[in-house]
């Protein structure tokens, strides 16, 4: 491991491959790199869920941890290592100080795995629109957390607005046992199914996904309903109205967060694990594919009662602010989630939010349109 | 199962997350006590457990000789799964797991064990909603196939009607040769139905045998020089450090050329040489290999190209290894080989001429599988001789175990001011070898047997073409005595003279 202290993107650069001379690495797998947007007091987590991902999906990990952002002198810090604690792959940890901090890109830039794709990884809260953070602009996957948000549903419900095509959350990831589960049971039950309610702990951004995802293909109201916890808890179908019976047709409980009871109406109670999974699992869950996910695009759509997100360009243009003009109390807008933000950062009013969206996806769509038009091309027209 | 036409509304083709999850069914296995049941299905079982790819209604249920009960048989299978499961324990995993193993004691003879096997399996339909659905694991002896079989048929396990499917697994040796071999199939052909016999090649469950697969026809690369064009030539090897441990019984009779030979290393040369199927289903795949075994051939002068061996008293490791004879159950005067290697062609326009080198053998150094395809040299070097003098020929050698992964040798120049060229390695390691995480083979396989999917077994008539290669071999080993080879060493020296005869030499792993 190397570490530089006040030093230049140049400079690690050639840190970078004085390691790999160093460590005897020839050749390596690359398959991607992982852009890791961190915050300071999270930068241990977020390395132990990387290198868990690195595992099954051998990259470069580059993890972005700003700091101070209206410090007066910008400075930039980077520990290198390629293979032992940090997973198989290569693992830069970039501090910034100062304005540097909000230009992460300039540092990541060259840095990147040649000619590989990039996922962007946001550890804490979800940028309120990722076109204003060049680190999101430049990869072709995203991964955000809404759970991490103060309000993780209004935060998914951002997400919804700001989707584009290669956007995904954790809150889908973490549905994974629940949608097998709950497919695996409807294998076997032809029955129509009537409204569905699912329960979980207040504000759990899973829930309202997951009542997305089954709405439209059970055909059913889905309601969310607030549980103990931990997690979902339970998720219950009723029978269609007319088929005459006060049981529900099937139900999945899960109390403990470990394991679920499956019922069945006329079949005995099965009990299978279905416990709640570390972010190390949900990230590699979300490296095993690199295109849109269209299954996730269709729940979030449901969910917010929006629609055709899969249609939307993938492309989204980068849109500068300059935070020098920001008021210093409204600083935090502009990082989310950085801890060492004096200023007390607003979270962004909703109706804010949507309006900034749509703008944005109709300067996207234009670009789009003018690119189609410059090589003769009518059908890409929104 | 649901009616035909009723499809859940909650699977999507899109949808990759999701994992495919078997039918309600019971996995029955024949010979529990035995080792590979102990070291290798259970454990595979548990894992997939752990991994949720169970199905909800599912159960475990052991037959054996053992005078035990349910809780017995549990106990046991609990110790062989914390012992060989690759992913982490947990209790609650197994709790769940051990509610649904059942045991049945008897012997294969037994009228009345089996008749109590079925009694249990219809109980576990009502109990645990199975569905009808069962496999049948056969961990037993050759010779206890057909009394199993015939009790299977007796009592209707075999069959269950329209309430669910029933699967037979085998493994190998799949018959002694080609007759013995037609006649096991016709026999279990008879009592199950041929789509629902699984030959358990447990090789080709390995993620590295399937990516050579995916290297060869997922890529423009590699596919142009594949041929005899530009391969010189092939070496398949299977090395293994262990001894035949107490494995006489069955070994002394069968050899490492019906061991490893027959199946292992014929599907590896199989899977380098076939031609691209159209399509990655299991038939498609089926026509292209029973296509290529059929195409193989035999040297014509058996006695320079087909070598036998058997290891003699060494030191292997830092530890001594006793010689073959000095085994236990091996009888002083045993003929039987414990290494063996054979020069094959594949007559087709692809490989014509080209010779394929197939090794196995025990008590070798490494434990080591590998395909080594080694190219033909360039037809001019515009190097002076001396400059090139270091340089070999250009290889890609694919590891299927251990490390996985792909090595391709190249010339370089040696750094310094003259152009002198020397061959260099670049080793590829698959990312998933890093760690544990890759699945066992027999967790794949066992998933897929319970799933349907047969494309990874191979079928009656792979195996036959397979067993068409290697009697005449055998016919020809008949009576000759194996050469000797040290223990800890490469094998017989007849071995090296072979390829030598050749202008050829074996690769080192």
């Amino acid at each position: 491991m190397t570490t530089l202290w006040d030093t230049t993107g140049k400079e690690i650069v050639e840190a970078l491959s004085a390691e790999r001379r160093s460590t005897g690495a020839v050749a390596f797998g690359l398959v991607l790199t992982l852009v890791a947007v961190v915050d300071e007091r999270n930068v241990r987590s977020a390395i132990d869920a990387a290198t868990t991902a690195s595992m099954a999906h051998p990259c470069r990990t580059l993890m972005v941890v700003r700091r101070q952002p209206e410090a007066d002198t910008p400075r930039l810090d980077a520990e290198i290592s390629i293979g032992g604690t940090g997973g198989p792959g290569e693992t830069i940890v970039l501090r910034m100080w100062g304005r540097l901090a909000l230009h992460a890109e300039s540092v990541v830039l060259p840095l990147l795995a040649p000619d590989a794709p990039v996922v962007t990884w946001w550890h804490g809260e979800p940028p309120p629109h990722i076109s204003h953070d060049p680190l999101g602009v430049l990869a072709d996957r995203r991964v955000t957390d809404s759970a991490a948000a103060a309000d993780p549903p209004a935060a998914l419900h951002a997400r919804a607005h700001d989707y584009r095509p290669g956007d995904t959350d954790l809150a889908w990831p973490r549905l994974t046992g629940w949608r097998s589960l709950l497919a695996a049971a409807f294998d076997a039950c032809p029955d129509a199914a009537g409204p569905v309610t699912v329960y979980a702990e207040r504000k759990n951004p899973s829930a309202v996904l997951l009542a997305g995802w089954l709405g439209p293909r059970l055909r059913s109201d889905v309601a969310v309903e607030d549980s103990a916890g931990p997690g979902i808890t339970e998720v219950r179908v009723a029978a269609a109205p007319g088929a005459g019976s006060e049981v529900p047709l099937l139900s999945v409980v899960r109390t403990d967060g470990r394991t679920a009871v499956l019922s069945r109406s006329g079949q005995p109670d099965r009990t299978l694990p279905l416990p709640r999974r570390e972010r190390g699992d949900l990230l590699a869950e979300e490296l095993r594919r690199l295109d849109a996910d269209q299954v996730y695009a269709e729940a979030l759509a449901a969910a917010f009662s929006l629609t055709e997100l899969n249609d939307r360009p993938q492309h989204r243009r980068h849109v500068w602010r300059d935070i020098a003009e920001a008021p210093s109390e409204r600083i935090g807008e502009f990082l989310p989630g950085v801890s060492d933000v004096r200023a007390t950062g607003g979270h962004t009013d909703p109706s804010t939010v949507e309006e900034t969206a749509r703008e944005m996806l109709a300067a996207d769509w234009a670009d789009q349109a003018k690119a189609a038009a410059a090589v003769g091309d009518t059908t890409a027209a929104p | 199962m649901a009616a035909a036409g009723y499809t859940n509304p909650l699977r999507d083709a899109r949808d990759r997350r999701i994992p495919r999850v078997p039918d309600p069914c019971a996995l029955v296995v024949f010979g529990v006590t035995g080792d590979l049941a102990r070291k290798k299905l259970l454990p595979a079982v548990y894992d997939l457990a752990n991994r949720g790819l169970l199905p909800p209604g599912f159960a475990l249920l052991g037959f054996s000789r053992r005078d035990w009960g349910d809780a017995d048989f549990s106990q046991l299978a609990m110790e062989s799964a914390q012992k060989g499961a690759r992913t982490p324990w947990r209790d609650g995993v197994w709790e769940r797991l051990a509610a649904s193993i059942r045991f049945v004691p008897g012997a294969f003879d037994d009228d009345e064990a089996f008749d109590t096997l079925q009694q249990t399996l219809i109980e576990l339909e009502d109990s645990h909603g199975i569905h009808g659905n069962a496999a049948f694991y056969l961990s037993i002896p050759p010779p206890a196939f057909p009394t199993v079989l015939k009790q299977m048929q007796r009592t209707g396990l075999a069959d269950s009607g329209d309430r669910g499917w029933r699967r037979v697994v085998v493994e190998k040796p799949f018959g002694h040769d080609l007759a013995s071999s037609r006649d096991l199939n016709q026999l279990v052909d008879s009592v199950f139905t041929a789509d629902d016999v699984f030959r358990i090649d447990h090789y080709l469950g390995k993620e590295t045998v399937q990516n050579l697969l995916a290297m060869r026809f997922a890529n423009t690369l590699f596919e142009p020089i594949w041929n005899a064009n530009f391969v010189d030539s092939v070496q398949i090897t299977m090395a293994e450090d262990v001894g035949i441990g107490s494995r006489a019984g069955f070994y002394d009779g069968a050899g490492a050329a019906r061991d490893v030979l027959q199946n292992h290393l014929l599907q590896l040369l199989a899977l380098t040489a076939m031609e691209e199927p159209v399509s990655f289903d299991a038939d498609s795949l089926r026509i292209e290999k029973v296509k290529v075994l059929g195409a193989i051939s035999l040297p014509s002068d058996l006695h320079a190209y087909a070598v036998r061996g058997q290891y003699e008293a060494g030191w292997l490791a830092g530890e001594r290894a006793i010689g073959y004879l000095e085994e236990s159950d091996v009888p002083a005067d045993s003929t039987t080989e414990t290494y063996a290697a054979v020069r094959l062609g594949v007559e087709t326009r692809r490989w014509g001429g080209v010779p394929f080198y197939l090794r196995t053998g025990k008590r070798l150094p490494r434990r080591v599988t590998e395909i080594a395809v080694t190219f033909k040299r360039a037809p001019h070097l515009p190097f002076p001789v001396t400059d090139t003098q270091e340089l070999g020929r250009n290889q890609l050698v694919v590891r299927v175990q251990p490390d996985e992964g792909v090595t391709m040798r190249f010339g370089s120049k040696v750094p310094g001011t003259a152009m002198e060229v020397r061959d260099v390695s670049m080793d590829f390691l698959y990312g998933e070898a890093f760690t544990e995480s890759s699945p066992e083979a027999y967790e794949r396989l066992i998933l897929d047997v319970l799933l349907g999917d047969a494309t990874l077994f191979p079928r009656n008539l792979e195996v036959e073409a397979s067993w068409r290669v290697l009697d005449p071999l055998e016919a020809f080993w008949v009576g000759s005595q194996p050469e000797r080879y040290r223990a800890g060493t490469w094998g017989p020296a007849g071995s090296d003279a072979m390829l030598r005869r050749d202008g050829r030499a074996w690769r080192r792993p």
